[in-house]
């Protein structure tokens, strides 16, 4: 049966937001959905208008996948865990009495300002509502920003001396976990899309 | 009904109309529908995010088909949704059970 233009257009503006073999199976739902409409009303544009009534818009189903999306609960539970995280380093710190290490005020900035983009490009993934891919792209950007500062504070750590090096542990593990942790939450949506899965 | 009364049992709902068998979003959302007696008609597109992600959890899975030119992906319940499932009717006889009783319209626990 042959589709309608407002269904196409429909379409297009979802291929536009989301992955494409999501949108490969919304279009076949939403042609299902038109064709059920134009079977009882027996008018191409009253058909059309029903189905995507019935469908729902563009902005409530591009709002559900990225609310629904693997990448958006990596950047929340990312988010989540950084005030402890946080916590962790700071007493970690204070305990091996970082303020006296010869680390250059130009890497401190650094790092913090590195640090504060971080979170605020995991909370625009967090808060994406428009477009799948910039709630996957922000997520991938922050997940990716924040295994590099943590391997960068494993790295550093090996170079203090060894006496600063015992009151560091509990965030160089907990920092750890968070690499392993955050490597496999990226891992997980794109091995079971080249499984054969829609994402 | 409301949206948000269906806030934690959309999962049950899904995998329950896919008990019957392998059905593609739209037949999902319909058979949702007709159980109900229309009292759960969601807007279809919003299901699919919601099937996506009881297939990452292992509850159904998916495969492509073509079916009149157009490529269709169709939902099964794995051994692990069907587990997921009954638990889930086991959870809401007791939940509804005790708002039933709640409510004051039958005693509960019941005792025949």
């Amino acid at each position: 049966m042959a589709g309608h233009e407002l269904i196409a257009a429909q379409v297009d503006i979802l291929a536009s937001r989301l992955p494409a073999q999501a949108v490969e199976e919304l279009a076949d739902g939403l042609q299902e959905t038109y064709e059920a409409h134009l079977a009882v009303v027996n008018d191409p544009d009253t058909a059309a208008r029903m189905a995507i009534a019935e469908f729902g818009d563009a902005e409530m189903i591009t709002t559900a996948f990225c609310r629904e999306s693997p990448w958006r609960r990596t950047a929340v539970a990312l988010l989540a865990t950084g005030p402890i995280m946080g916590a962790v380093w700071g007493v970690s710190l204070v305990c091996a009495q970082a303020w006296t290490w010869p680390i250059p005020l130009a890497v401190r900035i650094t790092s913090g300002v590195v640090l504060v983009a971080t979170a605020l490009t995991l909370l625009a993934a967090a808060t994406e509502k428009r477009t799948y891919r910039r709630t996957l792209a922000a997520t991938l950007v922050g997940a990716i920003a924040l295994i590099t500062l943590d391997a960068v504070m494993l790295t550093a750590a090996t170079m203090a001396p060894s006496l600063a090096l015992w009151p560091l542990m509990p965030a160089l593990s907990a920092s750890l976990i968070r690499i392993i942790a955050t490597l496999r939450a990226l891992l997980s949506p794109a091995l079971s899309r080249s499984g054969g899965g829609s994402r | 009904m409301r949206a948000e009364a269906l806030k934690g049992h959309l999962d049950g709902l899904l995998l329950a109309t896919l008990e019957g068998g392998p059905q593609h979003g739209y037949a999902i959302k319909e058979a949702l529908r007709e159980s109900t007696e229309g009292h759960i008609d969601l807007p279809t597109g919003t299901v699919y995010p919601a099937l996506h992600r009881l297939e990452r959890a292992g509850l159904i899975s998916g495969s492509w088909s073509v079916v009149g030119g157009r490529r269709r992906r169709t939902y099964e319940l794995t051994a692990e949704g069907r587990k997921a499932l009954s638990d889930e009717r086991d959870s809401w006889q007791e939940f509804a059970g005790a708002v039933t009783a709640a409510l004051g319209t039958r005693p509960w626990p019941a005792t025949s």
